[in-house]
């Protein structure tokens, strides 16, 4: 009972130290922050205090739910197709020698072009409507859905395939009883860079053509000289990632218990 | 029947580059129906690949296997296998590993998930049906696979070192299992094992292989009934055969030190 006791507190010890230790330095780092920004005289225009971005919220927070709905609907949408389109593939390139051979080189080479840079073509060729912004944030995020699956279909358990082969199991029985479910790991590592590369995609687009969305805003408050609602915003940026990253996350859960319970 | 198993004059040749290594060289064996042979000898003799080839899962460079006077030729449906890892897909419960094969090979579900329970009974896992392969230890996982191999109702066992990666104590129980198993069931296995206690503890016949040339190098009978009881190993007779065994693969080992590490 006594030990139970012990190692019981030192659990909580433990969270403490989980929870504690990076909300301190949060804590640290702002203070620094706005005492630096008063110490310094630095005009709010340069670098707002943690305090001036507070402050901002006040009034604008209907039009940041405006613009993070805006962002966030095309973001998720995104998200959604970069994982059926990178599944797609990548079930595509696994099942296919011929395919394989022929389309992976390429995707490799395809992998190493800096595609921020191609955003432009994409408004170029689609216009400036969600289109295009949808367009872009797919071709960015499906790679490593795509790439990591296919690693996954790989790497399944090579005795699992030879018992197939023993059994006399079809390409396609070994592919979808055993290859596939081995690479569901694989997949999920994928979606989750598919789900910070959705809304990198979506802001991109929104820097280039929009009229509404968190990208839009940002450049809006940018030309104002109104930093501290350029940060606001930001925030909301990160509130909008943290709720995307968490779909392939408890996605990912849901199956971990469908192969251990 | 004479012969279930013919193994007729079989060689393998991998190609490596220009070179050409002899894996099995003219190996031939007859096994009959019913028959335990274990296959023994060191590590990296081919005996794992010879297993395979009597499977149809690896080509044969020369010479020819038949079973039941059909050829092999590539894997055969009536064959049971079990590896050195039990192989289970994790997401799968026990059961559902069991009766893969039956889904595998399209066959009536009904009918051989009856089986599989008696299985499972059989082999003392009633009671776990429903677990995960990762709730199970791993004498239990093998014994999963050994109820896997069997549930279609086999007439050929081909096994590949299934106990090796296991604790000498689930090792005995395994054994033990597997005799009872062939006492109830009775098919015609081919059984790898470098372990020659146990080869001698299982079979009716041991094939000593050895490496380089990989052949095989004498064909022991063991003098013991079935059903066998734990107790023959401690006897004389068991141990007499263990030393055969032991001098046969020693004395084929030896020429190549010579000279240099003659022991």
């Amino acid at each position: 009972m006594k030990l139970e006791l012990s190692t019981r507190r030192s659990a909580t010890v433990e969270a403490a130290y989980a929870v504690g230790l990076p909300a301190a330095l949060g804590v640290v780092t702002l203070a620094a922050w706005q005492l630096g920004v008063k110490l310094f005289g630095i005009s709010p225009v340069i670098l707002p205090g943690p305090s001036d971005i507070a402050v901002s919220f006040n009034g604008i927070t209907g039009d940041l739910i405006h613009h993070a709905w805006a962002t966030g609907s095309e973001a998720l949408f995104a998200f959604i197709l970069s994982c059926a389109f990178g599944l797609a593939l990548a079930l595509l390139l696994g099942s296919s020698a011929v395919a394989f051979e022929m389309l992976y080189p390429n995707l490799i080479v395809f992998q190493i072009i800096p595609k921020i840079a191609l955003a432009p073509l994409f408004t170029f060729w689609l216009g400036i409507a969600t289109t295009s912004r949808l367009s872009y944030a797919v071709f960015i995020s499906f790679f490593p859905v795509a790439l990591s699956t296919m690693t996954g279909l790989k790497r399944a358990d090579a005795n699992a395939l030879l018992l197939c082969r023993a059994l006399g199991a079809s390409r396609w029985q070994t592919f979808f009883s055993v290859q596939v479910p081995y690479s569901l790991p694989y997949f999920f590592s994928g979606a989750k860079i598919a789900a910070t590369m959705s809304i990198i995609g979506i802001v991109v687009g929104e820097f280039i053509s929009a009229d509404e969305g968190l990208g839009y805003y940002i450049l809006r408050a940018e030309s104002y000289g109104q930093t501290a609602r350029i940060f606001a915003a930001l925030i909301v940026l990160c509130g909008l990632g943290l709720l995307l990253y968490v779909l392939p996350v408890q996605s990912e859960r849901i199956v971990r218990k469908w192969w251990s319970e | 029947m004479d012969g279930f198993i013919r193994v007729e004059n079989i060689s393998k040749v991998y190609q490596t580059g220009r070179d050409a290594v002899e894996a099995i060289s003219s190996v031939s064996f007859l096994a009959n129906e019913g028959e335990f042979i274990a296959i023994l000898g060191p590590s990296g003799c081919g005996k794992s690949t010879l297993l395979m080839m009597c499977g149809g899962l690896e080509s044969i460079t020369s010479g020819r296997i038949s079973i039941a006077h059909t050829p092999v030729t590539g894997p055969r449906a009536s064959v049971g296998v079990m590896f050195q890892d039990s192989t289970l897909l994790p997401w799968r419960t026990v059961i559902e590993n069991i009766l893969f094969p039956v889904k595998i090979q399209r066959r009536p579900m009904a009918h051989y998930r009856a089986r599989a329970e008696e299985l499972i009974e059989m082999v003392g896992l009633s009671g776990f049906a429903y677990k995960k392969p990762h709730q199970l230890s791993g004498g239990m996982r093998q014994r999963v696979a050994m109820c896997r191999a069997l549930v279609t109702d086999p007439d050929i066992l081909l096994m590949d070192e299934p106990f090796s990666a296991l604790d000498a104590i689930t090792r005995d129980e395994m054994n033990d299992a597997l005799l009872d198993i062939w006492d109830r069931y009775r098919k015609t296995g081919l059984f790898v094992t470098h372990s020659i206690r146990e080869a001698v503890y299982l079979a009716d016949r041991v094939l000593v292989m050895t490496r380089r040339p990989a052949t095989i190098v004498a064909d022991v009978r063991v003098p013991f009934g079935r059903p066998r009881h734990n107790s023959i190993g401690g006897s004389p007779e068991f141990n007499a055969i263990c030393d055969e065994l032991r001098s046969l693969i020693e004395h084929k080992r030896a020429p190549r030190w010579n000279g240099t590490k003659a022991a």
